[in-house]
């Protein structure tokens, strides 16, 4: 009885301590009037939402939010499966080398990586383009999809294809009856992670972007200027974390 | 690694040679004005700061979490879990509903005694690296914590080991990897974070990717430089910091 006192006690302070602060952002973005030391608003409204989409130019942000990070996904994925495949087939686990050398990207600042590529990206006239933030996002997403995709290959794989070549099926049909299959929910753990670092950038989009708004970037001078202004955007940013979250859960559990 | 490897390059060469210079123009200039300045070092000093704070802060945090939700069902850890996909940005934003002036803190505890919100220690920033990371950190844990771990510590338990004894001789031994690998993460990422110091943090010092972004942001030709500098010194202190600790562990592990 103890015992289940004392996880019920421990349920509600993990709500507390990390649903409730969402919950009050959601009333915050809503709180057209909101004066002290009063403890719920004095008016709810539309404001902050009128002002980000108004001023905050949310709503081209959002849109270019949400191609850029599907972009970096598909791009980071497409780049890293021959990559982690050669690495997983042959190596399980992989050698501290390639792992060290695959997140060196990781350990450094965003800001420097969107700087660095700048003037490249100049020369190759993709600066302040989608393309160029794509691929800037890119840096920072190939490394967490590749160190993911090389712990779904290996020998089992390996096995598994062989005996379905061996039964002569295509490489098409293998891929698409054993390899797909076989990698979905690491393939969709890595598609969530690229997803998400690209959806989070700052310091490669503010570099590369230059005019052009992502979601951080517009966001930003409102968390110092105008908080519900800055609540506002937050639930538009949270929305597609969400979102993927909730696809990826589903298809690491349904069939591709 | 080909896109990373230009990015280090492109801001060496910034670093180095001045804004329309070639080859032959290159300079040290921009790492000995760097060096004099004293917004850098301070920069420097609250950046490691930062870094060093948050980290052991979330490590214990995240351990703790850990064990708490050891015994706890999916339901649970997926509550603890919703920190981590999460923008750093958006727990900004939180920080700032919570704790900013005016904030929810205020109004339900009254005025709170300290400034959380761009005071100069960089406490904002801290809060949110640690509410952000401890989950994480604590989601690495609970990996090393299966069932081959519970029947370890139940056959230390048989053999009459004492609690104490089998958190050092059993349960350490099995979360000290995962720790640390977490830890060493937070840590890069702190010292090169730039979104959260720059809505939460201090005006001064700068945090040293918001020192190069404000770098940038006064003289262009100097400041790129500068700016240039200031990153790679961030990106190298992260690096040495991983190896560093990458090698103590394993160290620990040989030994």
């Amino acid at each position: 009885m103890r015992e289940r006192t004392a996880r019920i006690a421990g349920s509600v302070a993990l709500a507390a301590l990390f649903v409730l602060p969402l919950a009050v952002l959601a009333l915050q973005a809503v709180a057209d009037s909101w004066s002290a030391p009063g403890v719920l608003p004095d008016n709810l409204g539309t404001r902050g939402f009128d002002v980000a989409l108004r001023s905050g130019r949310a709503g081209e942000a959002l849109a270019n939010s949400i191609v850029i990070a599907l972009a970096t996904t598909v791009v980071a994925l497409v780049i890293a499966w021959p990559a982690a495949r050669a690495i997983g087939m042959r190596f399980q686990p992989p050698p501290t080398v390639f792992v060290v050398a695959l997140a060196l990207p990781l350990l450094m600042p965003s800001y420097l990586a969107g700087f660095g590529l700048t003037e490249w990206f100049i020369r190759l006239g993709i600066d302040g383009t989608l393309v160029g933030v794509v691929l800037s996002h890119v840096t920072f997403a190939l490394p967490y999809a590749v160190l993911i995709l090389i712990s779904g290959f290996g020998r089992e794989l390996n096995s598994l294809e062989e005996m379905a070549a061996a039964s002569g099926v295509g490489p098409l049909e293998r891929l698409r009856w054993v390899t797909l299959p076989s990698l979905r929910p690491t393939l969709a753990i890595a598609a969530l992670l690229a997803f998400l670092v690209s959806w989070s950038q700052y310091g490669t989009s503010l570099a590369i972007g230059g005019g052009l708004p992502t979601l951080p970037v517009a966001m930003l001078p409102f968390v110092r200027t105008d908080p519900q202004v800055a609540a506002a955007m937050a639930i538009l940013f949270l929305a597609p974390c969400v979102v993927a979250l909730a696809v990826v859960a589903r298809s690491a559990r349904s069939p591709l | 690694m080909v896109l990373f490897g230009g990015a280090l390059i492109g801001a060496l060469k910034v670093s180095l040679i001045p804004l329309g210079g070639g080859a032959g123009d290159a300079t040290l200039d921009s790492w000995t004005d760097l060096l004099r300045d004293p917004a850098f070092r301070d920069g420097l000093f609250l950046t490691l700061r930062i870094a060093a704070v948050s980290t052991v802060l979330a490590a214990v945090a995240g351990l703790g979490l850990a064990m708490a939700l050891r015994r706890h069902g999916t339901t649970s850890r997926a509550v603890a879990s919703l920190p981590i996909p999460i923008p750093h940005l958006l727990v900004a934003v939180i920080a700032v509903v919570w704790l900013g002036p005016g904030g929810l803190a205020d109004r339900t505890l009254g005025v709170l005694p300290f400034d959380v919100i761009r005071d100069g220690g960089g406490l904002g920033v801290i809060g949110v690296y640690v509410y952000k990371e401890a989950p994480f950190i604590a989601l690495l844990v609970l990996g090393s914590m299966g069932t081959a771990l519970a029947e370890r510590e139940e056959a230390a338990a048989v053999l009459g080991v004492d609690r104490l004894h089998s958190t050092a001789w059993v349960l350490w031994p099995a979360v000290r990897r995962p720790l640390v690998i977490g830890s060493v993460i937070v840590a890069a990422f702190a010292i090169g974070a730039f979104e959260v110091p720059l809505a939460i943090g201090p005006n001064y010092p700068p945090a040293l990717s918001a020192y190069a972004f404000e770098a940038t942001s006064g003289d262009v030709i100097a400041g790129e430089g500068r700016a240039a500098a200031a990153l790679l010194i961030a990106g190298l202190l992260a690096t040495v910091l991983a190896l560093v600790a990458v090698r103590a562990a394993r160290g620990v592990d040989d030994a």
